[in-house]
């Protein structure tokens, strides 16, 4: 382009997941537009630990021009189908929260009303006895979704990788494609007196990076957007107690691969279980105000099913996010920004969401419009807000009352948000509408059923079919559902049928 | 463990247009059991969702899914299609354009039309090139409706029906006795309050009165039910819409064209919707007009004309009343985004049917959904006006909504904000904004892609078009056939 002006140089601060996704996204995506430089130190470690992701993982690989199964080599990564909750609602009791839907809408009455009617007349089987998702995975089997509207097509799927090789991953690919990295610690940030613009950032070293455009990706430090420019912190901590992880490694128990993360609800927290090619990852996730580290590090090892291969490691994690992630000319992506505890996988959404925006937002002359910053900023609050509610939804709908952890989260005030959404849930067995961010109907009504939260009342169109005829159509379903699970190959054999996913043995 | 909830024994549907008998039929058919009745007539020219002789594309997949067949609108009720509208005299520029339904392009090809589109164009250059499939297949005047269930090279192109609104009702009423739907006419007197905000019932002149669960206010602007409602509140959008007289022409001679026009005008906007039953023109001034002066721009003899207050109901649903269409909401007829409005929002109280007891929640949410349906029209009529051209007509006004970004996102960087239940989808406002004399703004990955990737999608889509026009025959030849009488099939 002869009349491009002369490209934006964005610095990117911090060599973690967020940093590495966010300099490849921008080099690739607006060449010539950005020069992308990254400011990181060996002396300080990424938080990134096994982590599970959500199918739109797989648009932001594809829109990078990266191969699936070189992406899936070199991250360890396995194929993810949803997750497992267990022990959430009560005790004993698990459900699996699908990429996918359960059934679908008859006569425009959602299936979730027709499956409540039978459940009245003690005729339904698990609802996710009528997802292709949940069933596949309840069976270890998988093949991508087919094209189309059939059952085949009916649900998406994401990886299970280990994100310690997703950041170094993105880094090659972001310096292959012109990337500059700069090895050092920052000391100082240079800002314009008159603006109050980042400037440039010094390292210990005396070196000076110049730059338009600041990405703060330094983590929980968020060394430009919180230190620097002092955005505010909106703590979230009293909705989502957790604030602690010990995560340790240990090998796979079992022969069988799952295609599904599991969470394990724990006496102050929950416990994931990711399963990656060669090992297990496996974490507590806590609140230290109702255990201690040491307590939260021996409960790991006593539950990991696998040999470890690691001592447990605690991560420190606080719930909330800063007012704006735009300041200035400051933009924080991933914790920086904000964290949410992985309970449902958004880390790596949430800094894919604000990565897509700033380029879709991107100040290509150099100069940041405010309305450009407007509108970042309300999008990603919208995002982080119905995240926030959902996972607290996780916490809420439970009959626990075997710990002080479960007993504050039952009983607590949920944001009122959430509040609305639960009595239309309770009152009429009716989801919220919205087409914009994450998690969509079939999410809610995975969590709401899962963890035993029935409505009190349902559509009374379900009520309109003969019970027997009902069974006899869902029964249909199921037999359908069924019969495409049995022809769908184990998800190892599947894994495995492409040397080229495969990573070599650890 | 959940029950069912009791279900409404009786709804009455008041008013008996076009929108009120499709209300009866839609809610006859999600719950058999409960008698429905329909009272009162059609509510006149003023209730621009009854009056209206076309839908958008949202109404087809209504139809389809309420039994009311596509094929019989085009043999009984002189059915049409319109593939696409054309804008005169909005865009400064003198540039005429035209808006498809549907959201088919890919972003490459997005990106090469908004280049063309944003070029200055020298005198005598001629228009920049279709933008779309139906555009294509308008300007050839080749179309039949492509056959569901099979891809064919035209199945990507979306479209709306056009009828005549007396024959439409009339074949809707038939659906309706075959469903067993009730029908009292006359003439609601008197509105007897129950418990709560509910209505216990409704008196008609000199028949005595009528007891339901659920009251449906398809009566027009006039908002027979609703607007008796203590509870009852409206929200003036005259500061944003300028429109305030309405004048309906006399359908002239019939026209067959898959295209239907909106041309702004000295005076004000005219809308021409073509029918086979005749020309339909409508005129929309900020001022009174002389008569003859307003006939002249109608092209047709004036039948009447009609004073416009804009606005909407604060809450279209209060107690165990639902207002639909006019009822709900008033403002100009620029385009056919009274009776989408309409049947979006029976779309939305089917799936939200409430048992006969209503609890708030459900209305609070039916509420957030049809006020941010009636706000989106509220927007996009308001972008009309907001063109330089339409504020030397109408004056400048301010823009509702997020209005301000979304003009100021469109020029800067070819970007539409996403908002909830808009009457247009991103693309369909994409080609709005450009008919109305915005230019799009590259979006900044645009600016970096490689002109090979816009290369080829133009290439592609040429090649679309040279397939959809093979396979589309001349419009007009197969609407006679269509239309020949079955009489000797084979």
């Amino acid at each position: 382009m002869g009349d491009a002006p002369k490209p934006v140089r964005v610095v990117v601060l911090g060599g973690g997941t967020a940093g590495w996704m966010t300099a490849a996204g921008i080099a690739k995506l607006l060449p010539g537009i950005a020069s992308v430089q990254l400011v990181e130190s060996e002396e300080i470690g990424i938080v990134g630990v096994g982590e599970a992701t959500l199918p739109h993982i797989r648009g932001f690989v594809e829109k990078l021009g990266i191969d699936e199964a070189a992406f899936m080599k070199a991250t360890h990564a396995t194929y993810k189908l949803g997750i497992d909750f267990r022990d959430f609602g009560r005790i004993g009791e698990s459900y699996i929260h699908p990429f996918g839907s359960f059934g679908e809408e008859v006569q425009g009455v959602g299936f979730h009303h027709w499956w409540l009617e039978l459940a009245r007349h003690g005729m339904a089987r698990e609802i996710g006895d009528y997802s292709l998702a949940v069933a596949a995975a309840k069976a270890n089997r998988f093949r991508p979704p087919a094209q189309g509207d059939g059952l085949a097509s009916t649900f998406g799927y994401a990886y299970q990788f280990d994100a310690t090789l997703f950041g170094p991953f993105m880094r090659d690919f972001a310096r292959e494609i012109g990337v500059e990295r700069h090895e050092g610690r920052v000391v100082s940030v240079e800002r314009d007196a008159q603006s109050g613009d980042v400037v440039a950032l010094s390292l210990a070293d005396g070196r000076r990076v110049v730059g338009d455009l600041f990405v703060d990706c330094s983590g929980f430090r968020s060394i430009l957007l919180g230190q620097e420019l002092g955005e505010a912190w909106e703590d979230w901590t009293h909705w989502l107690p957790c604030d602690r992880a010990a995560a340790m490694p240990c090998t796979h128990a079992t022969p069988d691969l799952r295609p599904y993360t599991t969470a394990t609800a724990m006496p102050a927290g929950w416990r994931w279980q990711i399963p990656l090619q060669h090992r297990m990852g496996n974490g507590y996730v806590f609140s230290s105000a109702h255990i201690t580290e040491e307590q939260a590090c021996d409960a790991i090892i006593a539950a990991a099913e696998g040999t470890p291969l690691a001592d447990p490691r605690i991560l420190k994690f606080r719930p909330g996010r800063r007012a704006r992630s735009w300041s200035h000319n400051v933009i924080g992506v991933g914790l920086a920004s904000g964290f949410l505890e992985p309970l449902e996988s958004t880390s790596i959404y949430l800094a894919q969401m604000a990565i897509t925006y700033l380029i879709e937002l991107f100040p290509t002359g150099g100069t940041v419009d405010p309305r450009d910053r407007d509108e970042f900023n309300r999008l990603v609050d919208m995002e982080y807000v119905r995240v926030r509610d959902f996972l607290i939804l996780h916490y809420h709908a439970t009959t626990r009352d075997d710990s002080e952890f479960w007993n504050h989260v039952r009983m607590m005030q949920v944001p009122d948000s959430l509040a609305g959404k639960l009595e239309l849930w309770r009152r009429a067995g009716r989801i919220e509408k919205y087409s914009d961010g994450l998690f969509y109907d079939a999410s809610w009504i995975a969590v709401y059923v899962g963890q035993g939260m029935l409505p009190e009342a349902h559509d009374p169109r379900a009520a309109m079919i003969a019970p027997d005829a009902l069974q006899r159509a869902t029964e249909r379903l199921r037999m359908a559902v069924a019969g495409e699970v049995a022809t769908m190959p184990g998800h190892r054999d599947y894994l495995m049928r492409e040397a080229a996913r495969l990573a070599e043995a650890a | 463990m959940s029950a069912p909830r009791e279900p409404l024994r009786r709804i009455v549907v008041a008013g008996g247009g076009q929108l009120g008998i499709l209300a009866a039929i839609a809610l006859r058919r999600a719950l058999p059991s409960c008698e429905v009745v329909v009272v009162g007539g059609d509510p006149g020219p003023a209730a621009f969702a009854d009056a209206s002789p076309t839908a958008m594309p949202f109404t087809n997949k209504l139809h389809d899914r309420l039994g009311v067949e596509e094929a019989a609108i085009v043999t009984r009720a002189g059915g049409s299609y319109r593939l696409v509208t054309r804008y005169v005299g909005w865009d400064e520029s003198g540039q005429d354009a035209v808006v498809a339904y549907g959201e088919a392009l890919d972003p490459a090809l997005k990106t090469a039309f908004a280049r063309d589109w944003g070029r200055v164009r020298l005198p005598g250059e001629g228009a920049p090139p279709a933008g779309s499939l139906a555009e294509v297949l308008a300007s050839a005047a080749r179309f039949a409706p492509p056959p569901p269930g099979e891809p064919t090279p035209i199945s990507a192109v979306d479209y709306a029906l056009r009828w005549n609104p007396a024959a439409y009702r009339d074949l809707l009423i038939a659906t309706a006795e075959s469903l067993g739907i009730g029908y009292v006419a006359g003439v609601i007197d008197r509105i007897e309050p129950g418990e709560g905000d509910n209505l216990r019932a409704i008196g008609i002149a000199g028949q005595g009165e009528i007891a339901a669960d659920l009251f449906i206010d398809c009566t027009g602007p006039q908002a027979a039910l609703l607007a008796s409602h203590p509870r009852f509140a409206f929200t003036d959008w005259s500061a944003t819409l300028p429109t305030r007289h309405v004048y309906i022409g006399e359908p002239t001679a019939p026209v067959i064209a898959l295209e239907d026009r909106l041309t702004l005008t000295r005076a004000g906007w005219v809308s021409e919707v073509a029918g086979l039953d005749g020309r339909r023109a409508m005129l929309g001034t900020p001022a009174p007009l002389p008569r003859a002066e307003a006939e002249a721009l109608l092209g047709a003899r004036a039948l009447g004309a009609v004073a416009l207050t804009p606005g909407r109901v604060e809450a279209p649903w209060i107690g165990n009343v639902v207002a639909l269409g006019d009822a709900s909401a008033r403002f100009e007829p620029l385009g056919p985004l009274h009776l989408d409005l309409a049947h979006r929002q029976l779309a939305l109280l089917v799936e939200m049917l409430p048992g006969r007891a209503i609890t708030p929640l459900e209305r609070d949410e039916y509420n957030r959904r049809s006020v941010l349906m009636m706000e989106g029209v509220h927007e996009i009529l308001a972008l009309h006006f907001a063109s330089a051209p339409a504020q030397t007509v109408f004056g400048a006004r301010p823009l509702p909504g997020r209005l301000v970004a979304v003009i100021d996102q469109f020029e800067r960087r070819g970007r539409i904000p996403f908002r909830e239940e808009l009457p247009l989808l991103s693309q369909e406002q994409f080609a709005l904004l450009v008919a109305l004399g915005w230019t799009p703004g590259l979006p900044p990955a645009a600016l970096a892609a490689d002109a090979a990737g816009e290369a080829r999608a133009r290439a592609a889509f040429a090649a679309e078009a040279e397939a959809a026009l093979a396979f589309a025959p001349p419009y007009d030849q197969w609407l006679a056939r269509a239309l020949q009488p079955r009489a000797n099939p084979g």
